[in-house]
Formats: C-alpha cells, structure tokens, sequence
C-alpha cells in the first residue's frame, strides 16, 4: 500500500503554555452538492439535519461545513464510506488530499490569527462551533473554531506549507 | 544663566528612573515619562536643527506631532531613522539622537551661507535657475540641490526590526484620548459596546496633562475605563488613515519596550480596524503667529510652553512674553507668573480678558520684531505698545486649528468657521461623530458633556442602545474662547514665515500670488507650503490668511488643501508588515516538492509555483541540463512533475452539453475513458486556453487547463453555470490540489508503464491515443492518460496527491533498468516548441483560433462561446500576427523570446510585423529554432526575416517554416 505524505511531513509541532500549532492528519473530506432542493432531501435522509452556514455540524464523528449554496464539505475519520453512500444521488467530489488542515491551540491562539486573518474572532461574534470561509497570506481558507482556544484551519495543499510559515511566524512571539 | 530648567516637581515625569541618552554623541539625562524634546529642554538645549532651505537655527515649537523643526536622525547602523520629531519620541536608556540637515554642527553650520543669499531662494528659486542653459540641466543640478538642501538621510541597510500587521474589530473606535475621547469612551463602555480608544501619545488625557486642574478627573475617568473589560486603551497608536465602510488604519509603536525581533517581538504594529461606528475626538493644533523671524529659537506655541511646563515641569528661565490673538494662552501667563517667571502678556486683540495677579498685559499690540539669533531675547511691539521686552521665551498663540484631518480622508471638505477662525469637520457619515476640539468646541466643560454625547451615539449607530451619557464633568463655565485675527504682515523686516519645515514665508506666498499661482493647490505646489513630513499642521490656515488677504477673498473662498493619509509618518516596515522577502506573496508547491528539493532540483518561480527548473543528474547550469533532459524524453524516458496543471471535476446531468457550449471543438460525443484536446475562447472570441479533458462516465469529466490559466478558468466556468446557464444541471470543483500529475515520456515509456503497473494494460490496444484507465494501485486511485506534450510517445499520470512522492519514486525504482530519471519545467517547456505545441506564451488573450493554427478545430453546426465574435472583420483579417515556427540562419548567434520580426526588405523601426514567442535548442535538429507570431503566418514560409533585439543591438536572421518541427505526422506519440 502506498502511504499518504501530507504537505506539512517535513514540519514540527511548534508548543509553547500559550499556543500549539500543528497538523491534523487521517481525515477524509467529501465535498457533496446537490443540484435542486428534493436532492437536498436525499441527503438529509443520509447525513440527517444539515447544518447552515456559519455553523459547523457535527454528527457520528462527522463535520459538516454548508460551504456554499446546496453545497457541504464532510470531514470524517481516514476510512469513511460516506461519499459511496451519497453517490449516485448527489454530486460527491473527494477532497482528502486537497486541503492541509493546521490546528492553532491555546490562551494566545486567538492573538495568533488577528495576525493573518481579517475576520472578527471575537466569541460574541465568532464562537466555538462556528467557521468562516475567509483568507490567508492571499489564499482562500475555510477557518473552525472548534472550541473558544482552538481553531482548525482547512488550507490549500499547494499553499499548506506557505500557510504553515505564516502561521508559525505569527506565532513565534508567543513560543 | 539656564533659558530652561527642571522644577524639583510636578510633571507625569518619573524622577526615580534617570534615563540616558546622547545627543550627537554628547550624553545627557532625562527621566522616565520625558520625550526627547523634553529632555533636550530639561537640558536647556534649545538650538536643535537648521532649516530646510536657509539653514537657519532653529528650536522646539510644539510639544505634539505638528513639530516643525526638532527633526532628528535617530539610531544607528540599519536601525537609524530619519525625520523623527523628537516631540514624539519616549525617551529609552542609550537613545542615539542627531540632529539635521546642519554641518559641521548645528551651533556651527557652514551652509548658514545660504542665509547671506536668501533673498535669492524665493519660491520658484529652482525651478526658475536650474532649467536652463541646456536641456537636462535640472537633472545636472538636482543632485547638489539635494545634498544643499533636506532632511536627514535614510539608511540603506536591511531593517533588523519586525514589524506586523493585525486585524482589528471594534463597535466603537474613539479617535484621541483628551476630556472628550475620555468622556466619549466611557459613555460607549457602559452600553457594553466593544470600544476601542486609540491616542497617539504614551499617556492618556490629551491636552489634559497639560492641565494640572484636571488631574484628579483625568485619573478617575482612566479607573471607570479600566474596569470595563468592554474597553480596549492602546496608547502609542496613531490613527493613520480612514478609509471606506469605516477601516482605520492604525500604527502602534513599541520601541520603549525594546522589541527584539528574534522573539518575535515587533517595533511597531500595523492595525487594521474595522468599526462599526468612530467618534472623532482628536483636537486640536496651536497656530503659530507671522511675524519678523518668528522661527528663532525660544520661540514657542503657546500650548506648548504650558505643556513642558505642566506636563514635564519644565520652567522657562525669568522673563516670558506669551503674545496672543485669543484667551487660550491666558492660563499659561497666570501658571508660569505662579511658578516665579515675569510675564509679559501681549493681546493684539483691542481689549483684554481677565488676567491673574502677577501677569502684565497689554492689549491692542504685537509682536513686530524679535532679537537674538541663537536663541531670542528681546521682543519689539507694534499697536498701542511699542515697547521692547527682555525675555528668555516668546510663547505665542494664533488660534486654534481643529485636527479634522481624519475625518476629511474619505471625502468631506471641512468648512470654515468664522466664529473661531479655522476649519471644522464639514460633515460626518451616519455612524461618524465628533466631539470637542476637533469640532471647535475648546472649552473643557463643554468638550466633556460633548464626548459623552457622541459616545452614546455612537454606541446607538453601533447597535447597542444607552441612555447613560451622565458623564462627571467640572464646575462652572468654560471661558468664552475669542479670537480676532489681525491680516497677516506680508512685507517688513525679516522673514516671517509661515511653514518653518519648508521654509516658506508669507513673502513666497506674495510672489506666487504674483506669479498666478492663487489656487491654494497651486500655491503648495509652488512653494512647497505643507509638503513637509508635517504636512503643514501649523500652517495651512496661516497660509490661507495671507492668500486670501491678497486675493482680497475670504478663506473659505480660497478654500483649503485635502487632507491625505497618513496622518503622521509612519515607517516602511510598518507598512510592509511581514509580507517581505519570500513573503511578499504567497509560494504555491507541488505536492512532489520534498522530493524534488532532496533530489537535486534547482527551481524557478513560474507564478506562483515554485516548479523544478532543472535538476543536478543533467547538468549544473540550465543551458546544459535542459538539453540533456530533452535528450532523454526523445531517445529514452523522462518523468515529469506536471501537477500545476489546472484539474476540474465537471459533474452533473448536462456536463456533456456545457463543454460542448465551452470549447470550441465538440464533446458531447466524447465516449467514456477517452480523452480530448479542447480550447476555449473567452467571449471576445480569442482564445482563453487549451487542454484536455477526459471523460469519466456519462456524467463526469476530468477537465485540466494550463498552469497559468487554471484559477480564470474555474472562475469563467463557474461565472458561466451561476450566471449565463443556470438551467444547466451541472457542478464544477477544482481538482488542482486534490490531484498530483506526472507525464512520462519517450520511446521507453511504454515499458516503464508495464514495470511500474504490471497489472494493467497499457498496450497500444489497451490504452491507446487519447485513452483512459482508471485502476487502483496500492490503494491508490490512478487516471493513466494517454496523451503526449512533447510529442513523443507519453502517458499523464494523475492520482491524489498525498500518494504521489510514494509513486513517482515507485516509477523511478522500477523502471531504473530502462535509464528513467525525472526533467524539469525547461525541457518540458523546450520539448512543446519542437512539437509546435502553443502554451501560455502564445495563449496571451490576444490571440485568435486561427492565429495559432487552431482553426480547423472550430465546430461549425453547434454553438459556443466567442463562436460569433470571432468571426469579427479584424480578428479574420488576411494579415494577422499569426503562428510560425523559425530557424536560426546564423550558427553561433541566439535568438530571444520578445525579438520583433521585419520582412529582410524592411527598415528596422517601429513594432515589425511580429515577435518572437518561445525560443529552444532542438536537439532534434541540432539548432536554435522559436515559435513566434507574424503578419500572414504560414504564407511566408521558407522566407528568411530578420530577428530584431534592439535593446542588446542583436539583429539576427531567420527562416519561416512550419511549427511542428518534429513528427509532424504524429507517429510517434500514435506508436
């Protein structure tokens, strides 16, 4: 069997009492859309309630992100049935090796990404089980703050080693 | 005798903190709390620079950041910055200062010649003498006039510092930290609104630390702010700029916490603020008076005189002259009689306010000449009192100019106010609002119950509601402020002048109106009045007084100049953030990156891609290895990273119908796992980009594009399916970073196949031209196109690209017998020109079906886009730019990419008729041959050109022949 490599194999997790910042790897990500509303149904029927934008579904070890119109990702475990099951009756793209997908961690996380993220992370207005498609260092990112001091960030493969960069820089005054 | 010294109390000064610093080398000490400029005043160091122009010396005016003339060079090495008003500047332990533009020093300055030939430097001076004799004498002179004249000098060297960037929201910015900005954030904390207060001084209170009254307010208004978690106080944090939907670009500097950048530490902080609703408290700035060497040192604003002496206890020496047009330097002549100083005070207003016991006045008289070159001592009145005066200081005030500058970024011209005699705010947006000085309110009182008024409204247009403007203010009434401004003096002895740091006196503002520069954007171009790193905060209005006096118009006919950001200086870095070096943009890599970075790849930035170039097996410079890579794909086998390529999945009901309505060639017959070259023009009618695309079932294609098109690609199909078809049932998704690609390429490549997927197959029937396999291999799924770039026999090989490392040295592995080692982007990109393939160089979105030989390939029965616009009288002409191939005639000589092409009859001039696309070594024919686009295309084959490169004096001859320079009946890649 060929072994997956990530992006970010030649990266360490970077620790510090204030922030953590490294890879989560072992995922699957399917990206499903359906072309009409009874589709929509369809899924439902699979997946159960699905979630709207800018909240996060989480069901049966699963995450569910409405990342645009009639349009969801799902990130579930590395061995995931999920897009055979939905095949057929929507429209399933398999994504798992498109996106890098980076955790920052910590009290400081949050000081870490005003840094490199325009969006406003205040809890009031962005709260834990909410995400925002949004960018970084000029490249589209899909941002989830998972809980009030850790946030998961879906990069771009090809530009998961220049987010890692980035993200590591900002960082740096807080390791 | 001392002009200035340190009172053994008082101040937000910290005397048990000494702090040293130097001052051209000489040390000196200040305390905690202090600024440069203070401390150089706590030193009685009163001569700090020579000016711009005359090199006259010159001393502290302000205490604020409209600072003049205490321009210092501060640091040193790659740290030293120039420009810095020491007014500004916290002073820190080892400060390194030096002053300016003054040589050898500033108490001696062999340029103060100029001063002997100043009626010569008038506005205009240069213009007027440099021009001529010759053409390009300005360009001979600017050099001297340069080093002659000036600020300090930048350093060259790379900035050690850090600097960010931050991102920032907030539901109410308050602007400036005075009484108003105080009252305004409190009233806005308590709707629980997020409030963030920016003041671009190191304390809080604004003209309040100037006001020793008020300190006991001042400190509980910081504690009510301080307990409200809501509010966000960041000092050292200058409101740059404001711009649209209410982004505010604020700078916050660190330096007196001695950052260290190799923790990550920044100096300074670029913030991006966005807020829901701002409230402009930022106040406003002293005016200076115009009189007869008003510049001379010792010569200060009146608030500034109150501020060293309140705020960092700082006494002038025995005798002060405060000269006014209005009341607000009354309370000054009362605290420095109080602290033992013999006042003068000097109205030029008819009658007098009331004045505290101690202070002499004397109404309806000014200052008509001052005495003392180095520093003042002796001030001549006119009007009612003529008298002379011995003095250590002359504090003056003319006025008051509110500091609208912000609110003028977006747009709205401010609007003169007559009552007080300067600009106000001309009008806000719904959510802005304004309070205090800056709207011309000056007194305290009022200022307060203002700021706490735009508080709660502000608070309100952010969504949260409060009726709790309650704010504590202080008893009594304000005092009425009133200014009569006396018209300006334009002539008399010495220069009077209105904008110190450049130099220009009311005279140059004379002889421009003159010389027909009376527009007020014309006169600050012509004499350079608040062009300075000021931006003229102490003389815009002075200078529209003496304008609009001699146009005999009133100021807000003359009108006033437009406000830009920045506010004050800010420096590169922050600007910059850390968007430098490779940062500047983002670097985008292949999924085989680690592996072509540990096997010898040298790379080159093709976009954003970083792709391999070259690699060490072929050679150590490109202009061997290439043709060493090429050799290999066309007698052996090559693998290729080829995962930049744009990669779609187009999925849906009508997939087929929407490419066949996208390129220009059909595919709604395209049978499944076979794949087809397509283009696609934009909806001009030129081409967009080519590619093929496979399909997958009846329902799915595997669309790819070309590197440098793909991002525009996925936009024009998705603007296509959101806006133009959306009765198509039909899903696009990009696939490029899903999908990593490796072409394998050469004669041998079939048996690489067969040893690297032995279970497949690849025959000539299994998989031939054009076809498709999709298989799983160690539990990876892989796409295996057939089809070829360079023109040899070749295979793509897509699969996800986590796998792809694992499987390229897989390939490499097995098929090591058969001589297989990878090539680079130039052997690739050398490869498609001997095959006449076009890529991106002729793919420029200015070219037609037909100017690339691709116009067979149009559908005639079925529509598609650009099929009609295409067919434009222009884009058909006979005589078009069109593609050719070209053979090097001189053995010895190169060809370039960007040669323009002449007929051999043609005199070289002007735009030939074409140029010169791609250029390579063929190794299959053993010369130097290009692709290239020319008038009538393959009319003028066989004929020989003339390649011309003007800029390096090359003129070289070619021959026209066709572009396939290889196998142009396609055997090989059929094999």
């Amino acid at each position: 069997m060929l072994e997956r490599r990530s992006a970010l194999a030649g990266t360490k997790e970077i620790a510090s009492s204030r922030v953590r910042l490294g890879e989560v790897r072992g995922f699957t990500l399917t990206q499903v859309a359906a072309l009409d509303d009874p589709v929509l149904s369809d899924i439902r029927a699979v997946l159960g309630d699905l979630p709207q934008h800018p909240f996060c579904g989480e069901k049966d070890g699963r995450r569910i992100f409405h990342t645009a119109p009639h349009q969801f990702w799902i990130v579930g475990p590395e061995a995931d049935d999920i897009g055979r099951r939905l095949e057929g009756m929507a429209i399933v793209t398999g994504l798992s090796h498109s996106r890098t997908r980076i955790f920052v961690e910590g009290p400081a996380a949050p000081d870490v990404l005003a840094k490199v993220i325009e969006i406003d992370l205040h809890e009031a207005v962005f709260g834990p089980g909410m995400f925002a498609m949004t960018g970084l260092h000029h490249t589209p990112i899909l941002l989830h703050r998972v809980t009030a001091s850790r946030f998961e960030i879906y990069a771009m493969r090809t530009f998961a080693a220049n987010a890692w960069d980035w993200l590591a820089d900002a960082a740096l005054e807080f390791v | 005798m001392t002009r200035f010294h340190r009172r053994p109390e008082g101040g937000h000064i910290d005397r048990a903190r000494q702090v040293s610093f130097t001052l051209n080398g000489r040390s000196y000490s200040g305390f905690a709390g202090d600024t440069l400029a203070s401390a150089l005043l706590a030193n009685d160091v009163t001569l700090i620079g020579r000016s711009f122009k005359y090199h006259r010396p010159r001393g502290l005016v302000s205490a604020g950041v409209e600072e003049p003339n205490a321009l210092f060079t501060l640091g040193s090495g790659a740290r030293t910055e120039p420009n810095i008003p020491g007014t500004i500047v916290d002073l820190v332990d080892g400060l390194e200062a030096r002053t300016q533009n003054a040589w050898p020093s500033v108490g001696f300055d062999l340029m103060a010649v100029n001063q002997l030939a100043a009626p010569l430097f008038q506005s205009g001076f240069y213009y007027k003498t440099f021009m001529g004799p010759a053409k390009g004498s300005w360009m001979f002179y600017e050099p001297f006039i340069r080093r002659a004249a000036g600020l300090g000098a930048a350093t060259r060297a790379f900035d050690p510092d850090r600097y960010e960037t931050r991102h920032q929201h907030c539901d109410v910015l308050v602007v400036g930290a005075g009484a108003a900005g105080l009252a305004a954030a409190i009233s806005a904390g308590r709707s629980g609104a997020r409030v963030f207060l920016a003041e671009q001084d190191a304390l809080l209170g604004g003209g309040l630390l100037a006001e020793p009254a008020m300190e006991s307010w001042r400190q509980a208004r910081l504690a009510e702010l301080q307990a409200m978690p809501n509010v966000q106080m960041a000092t050292r944090c200058t409101a740059m700029g404001l711009y649209d939907d209410n982004l505010v670009v604020l700078v916050e500097r660190r330096d007196h916490a001695r950052p260290d950048a190799s923790k990550g530490q920044p100096r300074q902080v670029s913030i991006s603020l966005r807020a829901k609703a701002i409230v402009f408290a930022t106040g406003a700035i002293e005016r200076p008076l115009v009189f007869g060497d008003n510049d001379r040192p010792g010569i200060m604003l009146a608030s500034a005189v109150r501020t060293y002496l309140n705020r960092f206890a700082i006494v002038p020496g025995r005798r002060a002259v405060v000269a006014t047009n209005n009341d607000t330097a009354y309370p000054l002549a009362a605290e420095l009689a109080a602290a033992g100083v013999a006042v003068m005070l000097v109205d030029s207003r008819p009658t007098t306010a009331a004045v505290a016991p101690g202070v002499n006045v004397l109404a309806d008289s000014s200052v008509a000449t001052v005495a003392g070159r180095g520093h003042i001592q002796q001030v001549t009145l006119s009007g009612a009192h003529r008298a002379t005066f011995d003095c250590d200081v002359l504090a003056v005030s003319g006025g008051w100019s509110p500091t609208l500058h912000l609110t003028s970024h977006t747009g709205i011209k401010p609007r003169y106010d007559a009552a007080i005699a300067a600009f106000v705010p001309g009008g806000f947006a719904k959510t802005h609002f304004g309070a205090g000085a800056v709207m011309g309110t000056f007194g305290l009182r009022a200022a307060i119950i203002e700021g706490a008024k735009a508080g709660v409204e502000a608070a309100g247009a952010a969504g949260f509601a409060t009726s709790d403007g309650a704010m504590t203010t202080i008893q009594g009434n304000d005092p009425t402020y009133a200014i009569t401004v006396a018209p300006p003096v334009l002539s008399g002895k010495g220069k009077a002048f209105l904008d110190f740091q450049s130099d220009v006196t009311a005279k140059d503002v004379k002889i421009a109106h003159q010389e027909g520069y009376q527009s007020v954007e014309h006169l600050k171009r012509y004499t350079t009045l608040g062009m300075g790193t000021d931006q003229g905060k102490t003389s815009n209005v002075n200078a529209l007084a003496a304008m609009s006096e001699l146009r005999g118009m009133q100021i807000p006919a003359v009108g006033t100049t437009t406000f830009r950001p920045p506010y004050t200086g800010v420096a590169m870095g922050a600007i910059a953030g850390r968007g430098i070096g490779k940062h500047f943009r983002p670097t985008r890599l292949s999924p085989l990156h680690d592996w072509h970075r540990a096997n010898g790849a040298t790379f080159i930035e093709a976009g954003p891609w970083l792709r391999v170039y070259y690699y060490a097996w072929a050679g150590d410079t490109v202009a061997t290895a290439y043709v060493k890579e090429m050799e290999l794909v066309r007698r052996g086998v090559g693998l290729s990273d080829v995962s930049t390529l744009g990669k779609i999945d187009v999925q849906g009901p009508d997939a087929a119908e929407f490419l066949n309505r996208v390129y220009v060639n059909g595919f709604a017959k395209l049978p499944v796992g076979k794949a087809r070259y397509g283009v696609m023009l934009n909806d001009d009618g030129v081409v967009l980009d080519d590619g093929t695309t496979t399909r997958i079932s009846e329902t799915q294609f595997y669309l790819t594009t070309t590197t440098a098109q793909a991002g525009e690609v996925m936009s024009w199909l998705e603007f296509l399916l959101q806006t133009q078809w959306r009765d198509l049932r039909v899903h696009v998704t990009s696939l490029t970073d899903e999908w990593a690609g490796m072409a394998l390429a050469g004669p041998k490549s079939r048996e690489a196949l067969q040893l690297a997927f032995p279970g497949v197959d690849v025959s000539n029937h299994g998989l031939p031209y054009m076809g498709c396999l999709e298989f799983d291999y160690e539990g990876a799924q892989i796409r295996l196109l057939r089809l070829s770039f360079s023109g040899e026999l070749a295979y793509e090989i897509h699969l996800p690209a986590d796998y792809s490392i694992p499987l390229w040295e897989h390939i490499l592995r097995v098929a090591a017998p058969l001589g297989i080692k990878p090539y680079g982007l130039e052997a690739l990109a050398s490869l498609r020109i001997e095959k006449g393939h076009v890529a991106g160089l002729e793919l420029d979105h200015r070219n037609t079906l037909d100017d690339l030989g691709l116009g067979k390939m149009a559908a005639k029965e079925k529509p598609f886009v650009g099929k009609e616009l295409r067919m434009r009288e222009n884009l058909q002409a006979p005589d078009r730019w069109s593609l050719v191939g070209l053979e090097l005639l001189e053995p010895g000589k190169s060809l370039r990419g960007g040669a323009i092409l002449f007929a051999a009859t043609d005199e070289i001039k002007g735009h030939g008729r074409g140029y010169i696309t791609s250029v390579t070594w063929s190794v299959e024919l053993q010369k130097t041959i290009a692709l290239g686009l020319y008038q009538g295309g393959l009319k003028n084959v066989g004929a020989e050109i003339i390649c011309a490169f003007p800029l390096k004096d090359e003129f070289v001859r070619a021959r026209i022949v066709s572009p396939h320079f290889v196998d142009p009946k396609g055997e090989r890649l059929n094999a």
